[in-house]
């Protein structure tokens, strides 16, 4: 790649006058807590992504998703998310422990508006929680409680200009190589070529789902 | 759930009927035609979300046009409760399995009723059964508050039905053991031998009242033992054992660790089976087998069938190193 000047940086004034001020309608939707209409979306959500930031700063996203209601929400200021068997490097869990902030951005197929939740979370093992979080027959040993300072429902453009959930974007999916290709180059080792770690993975979705 | 089984039902009414307690009314589509019939004992899967089915005991009566179901708030549970509670209203629509019945009411000389908490549910149009056929029964009801207790008043007014014989002793014993202490289960299941002679005792309640009331069942010559058990959410079960398992029809070989369900396997291999409460009481997993010996955890007496023998491929296990499945 050809190194080039670094692309022009502008302030926050700049970007306020590039993109204006909200309507003061838009900055009441949000929410201190959770209203039943939130709970209605988190009930019927399979999928959310957790954004947490990191001892080095650095802010990371991290998708999860079970069955639609996976997470469950305890009252109004206080959402439990499941930890269901992953790469073990507890990345969120890491991250949480050193800056509980936490972003969570919630997902119901086939609905263009998205749910953000804003709030502090930290790692529990509570005996009395974690039955709640059973799926195929499995109690998590350890799951993340949230507690709710921010919620509000994003507007579905983004979703809707990106056709997330348009049937033919699936087709998007063919023009990738395998995810073992891909794992295979990043990894980098003499051995763990694409074919091994597509079975691992299809191994690892078999059994750790 | 088999598609020429499924039905769309709309949810009709809502009724708190005990701290804790509602009661969902389901009716046929306006333009549907009427439920499929049922008898005391059945019960209905339903479908709340995608990926979230529960099996429910019909608690209405046979002759409604609508289906009843009661559920127990549990807002800790595995969340079956808590989205009926929170999130089903009149006007949603709803599949559910047409009515199954593996608790079905033989005919007896006696009947005695044991509920505990929400499994007064299938008791209760049993109970009503009973009377309208004129055969003896007692019932012992019993809850943690009697304000959780549901159909009290139902059955206190079931109970008053006018005797044709002359006055006599309620037949109903309403039990709140948070202030009245453990109710003696023994003494009452013997005061109703010397009464009624030999009876069918139908219980339904949380696996340790049932385990005990089946043994006690065992004890006396004159009791039969019917079951239907609910546990608690996340409740221990038996570790299992490995075990092979030889798919007759795909020619499949498979293995299933001691940590995974027969059902899980074989839905990861890609054969049809059908799964639903995942606890071995809804049978909707039931496979046949044709060699082996099934190690049978299901509540809903799979292992007593003989021909064709079947186990529930949620929780069921292999006493045999392997077993041959007709699948």
């Amino acid at each position: 790649m050809t190194t080039r000047t670094r692309p022009r940086r502008v302030d926050l004034a700049r970007v306020r006058e590039l993109v204006g001020h909200p309507d003061p309608a838009i900055e009441a939707k949000v929410l201190d807590r959770l209203d039943p209409y939130c709970e209605l979306l988190i009930a019927h959500s399979p999928y959310c992504v957790l954004a947490t930031v990191g001892p080095d700063g650095l802010a990371d996203c991290s998708p999860r998703g079970d069955d639609p209601g996976f997470v469950r929400v305890l009252d109004e200021r206080t959402l439990v998310l499941p930890d269901r068997p992953g790469n073990q490097l507890a990345q969120s869990f890491t991250n949480i422990c050193h800056d509980p902030a936490i972003g969570m951005l919630f997902l119901v197929p086939g609905y263009a508006e998205t749910l953000r939740v804003n709030g502090r979370a930290y790692p529990s093992d509570d005996p009395d929680l974690l039955p709640m979080l059973e799926a195929r027959g499995r109690v998590p040993s350890l799951a993340t409680v949230v507690e709710v300072e921010e919620a509000y429902l994003h507007c579905g453009k983004a979703n809707l200009r990106g056709g997330l959930w348009e049937s033919g974007r699936q087709e998007l999916a063919d023009l990738l190589p395998s995810g073992g290709v891909i794992a295979a180059a990043h990894i980098g080792i003499d051995g763990l070529t694409a074919a091994v770690l597509e079975d691992d993975l299809a191994d690892d979705y078999q059994r750790n789902l | 759930m088999s598609t020429p089984e499924e039905l769309e039902v709309v949810v009709a009414e809502l009724s708190w009927e005990a701290d804790g307690v509602v009661a969902v009314g389901l009716a046929p589509l306006p333009d549907g035609p009427p439920l499929p019939a049922w008898t005391p004992g059945a019960h209905l899967t339903v479908r709340l979300r995608p990926g979230l089915e529960r099996q429910y005991s019909l608690c209405g009566d046979p002759v409604d046009a609508r289906y009843r179901i009661a559920v127990r708030h549990c807002p800790r549970g595995r969340g079956g409760s808590d989205y009926v509670h929170r999130f089903l209203r009149p006007g949603r629509r709803l599949r559910i399995s047409a009515p199954r019945n593996h608790f079905d009411l033989l005919p007896a000389a006696s009947y005695a009723f044991v509920a505990g908490g929400i499994g007064i549910t299938p008791i209760l149009p049993m109970v009503r059964r009973a009377e309208a056929d004129g055969i003896p029964w007692t019932l012992a009801y019993v809850g943690r508050e009697r304000a959780t207790m549901a159909f009290v008043d139902r059955l206190t007014r079931l109970d008053a039905a006018e005797s044709t014989t002359g006055p006599r002793a309620p037949r109903s014993t309403v039990w709140a053991s948070g202030t009245a202490g453990r109710f003696d289960l023994t003494g009452h299941l013997d005061a109703h031998r010397r009464e009624h002679g030999r009876a069918r005792v139908y219980g339904c309640g949380p696996t340790s009242m049932m385990d005990a009331l089946e043994e006690l069942c065992a004890q006396r010559a004159d009791l039969v033992f019917h079951g239907e058990r609910f546990r608690a959410p996340g409740a221990d079960t038996a570790p299992g054992r490995p075990f092979d398992v030889r798919c007759t029809r795909s020619g499949l070989d498979l293995h299933v660790d001691a940590d995974r369900s027969l059902l899980d396997v074989l839905a990861a291999a890609g054969l049809p089976v059908a799964g639903s409460c995942r606890e071995g009481l809804c049978g909707t997993c039931e496979v046949v087998v044709r060699a082996g010996d099934p190690d049978h955890r299901d509540h809903v007496g799979l292992g007593d069938r003989t021909a064709p023998r079947v186990m529930a491929a949620c929780v069921s296990r292999a006493l045999t190193p392997g077993l041959e499945l007709e699948l």
